[in-house]
């Protein structure tokens, strides 16, 4: 087996003393930024990414990772207790988690999700131990061409096929885009968009982009509009289920977990279709349908948490066999990647095999630690809540300096910082995803590449792509994925 | 005829973006090599896809609003006086972070911002009393980001001193 010798070795990398504390740290900090509003995973990260230049990679992969799922977990609690949703993921939850909490149960409801989100999580980690170094066997026979239509495929997935309006979601991909083309050109090494800037040849920071969109305009979203908005918070209760409740979840979690893992692993990002997915099945299977909607039921956010989780742990297949992100914070785990000078995609269970395996151990250790965080220690995340908000997105901002400051060590950044910021605040009011803003800027640069190796390979021919039959297989899913949605709607409406 | 005016600012942005990528690809040499296209083509993809959703924007503004827009949440109009004071905490740090040090230029922003959300809820409190209180606070805050980084990371970040400490 070698399969079980490797992650052996991962557990022994990642079961360091040191190993386990960032491990810790990623999972403490993690549920620290699900539970605070106004601040997520993808934000928490790339905030963080300075400590790439001085940390060794596999240590703050173990960290990021954390990160990740960690705010998974901590959102949920914000959803249940907060009238507030956070982060797309969890507003599923907090249809039933809120209607629990009103109804005093905030405490079964929070317990089933954590447990949930456990069993989901590991679950999933070990269906990545598996399909993963699969995955990556068959990726490696992977060329240019069918690499660019992979990306285009994600581009369209993200942009298009996620949002509800296709032009707004594409108009932020060619924004992301464009902001990827600004520095040198990869192949011919010529500078576009700099200006004559020195600062700009680098190209633009992922910090940077990523910090603007989330942090700082949600800090000036929120002095401009959200001034008067009072939050109510629900009362806690015990955190415990009674036998009852156990038996109702037991078979959510894993419906939900089968239902969420496959939505993860395709470039189609997100976790709002495999939750509300989750949420329809339970409601549709359960015998208690009538408390869906009235008093909370607890299958409503036992399985769409558990897919959430599920769909989370997923995103690292395509991450790193194919070094596809399908998220904000994958596509900033990929920039971390790049950091060191490590493109995820199916050599990197060869030429990393230590680091990736110590970060999938890692994701065994770290479930762990998060059911304990967010179990018996659950009283102290909720005090966290109580931070006034003017305190909260003050403090926000010091951390959005730190990141973006320590990573180049310019203030012309921290100007440019403010008018990403300026961006972000116009697309919430108008209603602009900021998803493919991130994964276009990360994520086209390689597809450039790629797509410029592909006619290299075609010495110049465009039918490269529909010559070799894995593209244009993927450029037939790439069709469908834009025209099947449309022809669907119209003859709904015949 | 329903011409929403800031959608149709958001959909000439968009144009302008598209323009500025077009005029900048034309300056950008088209040594293609062998694969026919050049560092130029993607630029030029980029800036006329742009000037197209741009064009679409400014339509959809022109004929009833952008379509499948969920209300934006929050307050109908901005509250500019608490948006003032935390851009002026940001540019402000911008500035001055190389001059006055991290830990106090991150303080100052911070007492700014704070200034400014609570402007926001309606209760600013400009006494100064309450201004030490909160460059306490953001001291309290920076101060130990700015020694884990400098001291534990070894990242450097400006200082009034070149100490390491403030």
């Amino acid at each position: 087996m070698d399969i079980l010798n490797q992650l052996l070795q991962g557990f022994a990398t990642a079961g360091t003393p040191i190993n386990l504390l960032w491990c810790l740290l990623g999972c403490t900090i993690g549920t620290a930024v699900g539970v605070l509003p106004g601040i997520g995973p993808a934000t928490a990260v790339a905030m963080l990414l300075p400590i790439t230049l001085k940390v060794d990679p596999t240590a703050s992969m173990i960290f990021f990772a954390g990160i990740y799922y960690g705010a998974m977990y901590g959102g949920s609690t914000t959803s249940i207790l907060l009238n507030t949703p956070g982060e797309s993921g969890s507003m599923v939850t907090a249809m039933e988690g809120n209607k629990m909490a009103k109804a005093g149960r905030a405490g079964a409801a929070l317990a089933t999700s954590a447990i949930g989100s456990f069993v989901a999580g590991t679950i999933a980690t070990v269906l990545v131990t598996f399909f993963a170094p699969v995955v990556a066997k068959y990726a490696i026979r992977l060329g240019p061409p069918e690499y660019f239509m992979l990306m285009v495929l994600a581009f369209c997935t993200v942009s298009a096929v996620l949002g509800k309006s296709t032009l707004r979601g594409l108009t932020a991909l060619f924004v992301g885009l464009a902001m990827g083309l600004v520095g040198i050109d990869q192949i011919s090494g010529q500078a576009r968009y700099t200006a004559g800037v020195p600062e700009l040849l680098d190209g633009l920071e992922v910090v940077l982009i990523a910090v603007g969109l989330f942090a700082v305009s949600e800090a000036l979203y929120n002095v401009l509009y959200e001034g008067r908005t009072v939050e109510t918070e629900n009362p806690m209760s015990k955190v415990h289920m009674t036998r009852e409740e156990w038996k109702r979840s037991w078979p959510a979690w894993l419906r939900a977990t089968f239902i969420g893992f496959p939505f993860g692993t395709i470039p189609a990002g997100g976790s709002e279709i495999p939750t509300f997915l989750s949420y329809a099945t339970e409601k549709k299977l359960s015998k208690h349908s009538a408390e869906f909607g009235t008093k909370g039921a607890i299958e409503g956010v036992a399985g769409p948490e558990a897919a959430n989780n599920a769909a989370i742990t997923a995103t690292l297949i395509p991450l790193l066999t194919l070094g596809i992100p399908t998220s904000n914070t994958t596509a900033i785990l990929l920039g971390a990647f790049q950091n060191y000078g490590i493109q995820p995609g199916p050599q990197l269970f060869d030429k990393n095999s230590g680091l990736v395996w110590a970060l999938i151990a890692s994701l065994y250790i770290g479930n762990v630690m998060l059911l304990i965080l967010n179990l018996p220690l659950i009283g102290m995340w909720v005090k966290l809540l109580k931070i006034p908000k003017s305190y909260l997105y003050a403090g926000i901002l010091i951390f959005a300096t730190v990141g973006v400051y320590g990573m180049r060590q310019s203030a012309f950044d921290l100007v440019l910082l403010y008018a990403i910021g300026l961006l972000g605040v116009v697309m919430r009011r108008y209603d602009f995803p900021t998803a493919p803003v991130v994964v276009g800027m990360i994520l086209g640069p390689l597809a450039e590449a790629q797509m410029r190796n592909a006619l290299s390979i075609g010495e110049g021919n465009w039918s490269v792509f529909v010559q070799r039959p894995g593209s244009l297989v993927l450029l037939v899913i790439v069709v469908a994925v834009l025209v099947l949605p449309r022809v669907l709607k119209l003859l709904r409406r015949r | 005829m329903d011409v929403k005016l800031p959608q149709t600012l958001v959909g000439v942005g968009t144009l302008a973006t598209g323009v500025m990528l077009v005029v900048g690809a034309l300056s950008i040499k088209s040594d293609a090599g062998y694969s026919g296209v050049g560092p130029n083509f993607m630029p030029w993809v980029v800036g006329v896809a742009l000037l197209a959703c741009g064009a679409f924007l400014v339509y959809e503004a022109y004929s009833g609003g952008y379509r499948e827009l969920e209300e934006p949440s929050g307050a109908q109009t901005g509250d500019w006086p608490g948006f003032v004071w935390v851009s002026a905490g940001i540019l402000l740090n911008a500035a001055l972070i190389t001059t006055i040090g991290f830990i106090l230029s991150c303080a100052l922003c911070f007492v700014l911002a704070v200034r400014g959300f609570r402007s926001a809820e309606g209760r600013l409190d400009l006494r100064p009393r309450a201004w030490a209180v909160d460059f306490a606070l953001g001291f309290a805050i920076a101060a130990p980001v700015y020694w884990m980084f400098t001291q534990l990371l070894a990242i450097n970040l400006p200082g009034l001193t070149s100490t390491g400490w403030l």
